[in-house]
């Protein structure tokens, strides 16, 4: 391991200044070490070491791992970026100059051993590394993938091809081509995706073989594009003809660690149908036996199996898993059931099946009883109080029935104003969001049920002598019950609305029944409990699920909103939202 | 509102460069010694919390006090946020109320 120390000054905070191109990189000091300057970057991952104060201008700081890249356009300069770094002392009053550095090299000598080795060694070194092709093979230096960026000259990675995808044709407006991809992960786990067109993808193709290693150089990097981006990696590769890919044999001791980045079952809801895959981590409850389920597309049967996990959250959610995870490792699951083994399983999607649902895909990695510390303190949680608390289907409460355009509470959410400000909303046919809202009006006077048959729901009328006739069932009861029909006001920070609340919905707004609200309005007193019900139901928060629709009224056409579901605000997922929406925010601009 | 005295939302990374203010923070609390419990932040960091605590305490605690050091606070006030809370967000909204937004806090 190379260690060295620097001084940063001149240090930059450059978060909004990069908007494109540096986003992954949004730190830029200057590195010293008193004999000389140079430039250096963060990654955006250790911008919370900034953040926290730990690096400060001025500050000591230790560099465990780094680069040294050319600065495209000037031949001479070359800048670090860094990978690894640790804060060794606080800020210094002013800039180290050469004559006092060596008390300075003392002092940090005497708290650990360590070599170091100055930024000009480093510059040196990098010079004598741009030698002939032979050498690099023999002596090549290979970069962590995260250490790659796009502004980076030269470099070789070491990767293992962890997912191949077929070869694709594709036309447009330049004509028709082919196009594949790889998905490559290096040792330390992270993984990148790399796309070859047309010569090189033909070029290739063959090349490339599943679970094989390869050294890799001259490719290009660019941003991810995150709609269709299946690994965690900001940046994705492009090889072209000139790109080197050469196999690396006797390499089956080269595994690389499989990097998860668990969401917690809690948390799934706001990935419902979005692109990205997940991690998820948990303890399993239940498997099923295998199921063949026929396949839409193509008429094959292929066999799912169902497990069911739990995690801290005191959630579950059903994980299908389809195919040989089904089969093979599925009945190895099955027969350790009764152990409630921890999995962990990487690359999952996110489905609205019973709400929220986890999917394996073809790429899906299981693993039984990983050797983690998630893993052993979620195993510890689930013995010590787990098996014995009562958990919730993180989908439930969050109706899917086709009908009422449920996909879950989490996706399509809108504020108020997106609604109201749209009046052709829904023109064609009913659109369906999610809303987190506040009651703010219930009007007491509005007519806010009818009789109904309780038997088909229906509006009954009064039968001539005593009871009710209901036209649907065409039979008259002695009794019937009554149901909800009412408008709601609705209020965000971005405005009011109404919305008409049927039986269900609005019992779950008022906090009871139309019977046991028409029985507090006919009590006559001092206290009227009518007028306190809704009351207490104004200005509580919940979720709703809305459909938007267009209604003729007066031969005008106006926008209709109605209730489809309700849900109590899940608190620490609505945060969640929101953190997600500031990051958002914070890249866009 | 008390706006006379106000308190930081801070972080195990936060906490030692606030020493000497009043700071405020959420942790699980891993043990106790005598006039203090031992949380961990919800950046994992281990703190001290000094002061008589009320009893019981549940896993999550949110104390409001003097920091004293990078992992230790002097209490004054403790409130028992419950069994379950969601340290992620609460560590996440220490780095928004100290870093770009520290603008909108007091
Ligand atoms: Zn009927």
């Amino acid at each position: 391991m190379i260690i060295v120390l620097l001084i940063c000054s001149e240090f930059e905070f450059r978060n909004s200044g990069y908007r494109l191109g540096f986003l992954a990189i949004d730190s830029l000091f200057n590195a010293n070490d008193g004999k000389m300057k140079i430039k250096a970057m963060l990654p955006a991952t250790l911008t919370s070491v900034i953040t926290s104060g730990k690096i400060q201008n001025l500050g000591l700081i230790r560099l465990l791992d780094y680069t040294a890249n050319d600065i495209p356009g000037k031949s001479e300069e070359k800048y670090l970026i860094v990978t690894k770094c640790e804060a060794v002392a606080p800020a210094l009053d002013s800039v180290i100059k050469a004559e006092i550095k060596a008390s300075n090299g003392i002092m940090l000598k005497s708290k650990q051993d360590f070599v170091a080795k100055s930024a000009s060694q480093i510059i040196n070194e990098q010079r004598g590394n741009a030698a002939p092709a032979a050498r690099m093979a023999m002596t090549r230096r290979v970069h962590p993938l995260v250490s790659l960026n796009p502004y980076q000259g030269s470099w070789t990675i070491k990767v293992r091809v962890t997912n191949k995808g077929v070869m694709r044709t594709y036309k447009n407006a330049r004509g028709e081509g082919c196009v594949f991809n790889v998905e490559l992960t290096d040792e330390e786990g992270t993984q990148i995706q790399a796309t070859m067109f047309n010569s090189a993808a033909k070029k290739f193709y063959d090349t490339f073989q599943m679970g094989k290693v390869y050294y890799i150089s001259r490719g290009s990097l660019k941003l991810a594009n995150k709609q269709f981006k299946t690994v965690q990696n900001d940046y994705e590769m492009t090889l072209n003809d000139n790109s080197e890919v050469e196999e690396a044999r006797n390499e089956e001791a080269f595994v690389p660690e499989t990097k998860f980045n668990f969401v917690p079952i809690d948390g799934l809801g706001a990935y419902v149908n979005q692109k990205e895959l997940i991690d998820v981590i948990g303890v399993v409850q239940s498997v099923s036996p295998t199921m063949s389920i026929r396949r839409r597309n193509d008429n094959e049967m292929i066999p799912k199996r169902d497990i069911t996990l739990a995690d801290e959250t005191k959630k579950t959610v059903v994980v299908s898993l389809w195919n040989d995870l089904a089969t093979g490792l599925g009945q190895e699951l099955l027969d350790m059931a009764d152990k409630h083994p921890v999995i962990a399983i990487k690359s999952l999607k996110v489905g609205d099946f019973q709400g929220v649902s986890l999917s394996t895909i073809s790429r899906s990695n299981v693993v039984i009883n990983p050797d983690s510390p998630e893993a052993t303190k979620l195993k510890s949680w689930y013995d010590s109080e787990g098996k014995e608390t009562s958990m919730s289907a993180i989908g439930s409460g969050m109706s899917s029935s086709a009908n009422n355009g449920s996909r879950s509470m989490y996706s399509d959410r809108v504020c108020l104003s997106h609604i109201t400000s749209n009046p052709s909303l829904g023109d064609e046919k009913p659109v369906f969001f999610s809303t987190r809202a506040y009651i703010s009006f219930i009007k007491p006077d509005q007519t806010m049920w009818y009789r109904a048959c309780k038997t088909c729901n229906k509006k009954v009328t009064e039968a001539m002598d005593s009871g009710y006739w209901c036209e649907g069932c065409q039979k008259k009861d002695e009794e019937c019950s009554l149901r909800y029909i009412m408008a709601v006001k609705v209020s965000d920070s971005t405005g009011e609305a109404w919305f008409s609340a049927f039986n269900d919905e609005a019992e779950k707004i008022v906090g009871c029944t139309a019977d046991g609200l028409n029985e507090l309005k006919s009590e006559e007193g001092e206290v009227n409990e009518f007028q306190t019900k809704l009351k207490e139901a104004t200005w509580s928060s919940h979720l709703f699920r809305v459909s938007v629709s267009q209604q003729e009224y007066n031969s005008e056409k106006r926008q209709r909103v109605t209730v489809k579901g309700v849900s109590p605000i899940d608190f620490a997922a609505e945060t969640r939202l929101l953190l997600q929406d500031i990051s958002k925010n914070k890249t866009s601009h | 509102m008390d706006t006379s005295s106000p308190s930081a939302f801070v972080n195990g990374a936060l906490l030692g460069r606030l020493a000497g203010r009043k700071v405020r923070t959420v942790v699980q609390v891993i043990g106790s010694e005598i006039g203090s419990v031992v949380g961990k932040t919800t950046d994992d960091v281990q703190i001290f919390v000094r002061g008589s605590s009320p009893a019981p305490l549940t896993t999550y605690v949110e104390v409001i006090g003097i920091a004293e050091s990078d992992n230790s606070i002097r209490a004054e006030t403790w409130t028992n946020f419950g069994n379950t809370f969601d340290p992620q967000n609460f560590n996440e909204l220490c780095k928004l109320a100290n870093g770009e937004f520290k603008h909108l806090f007091m």
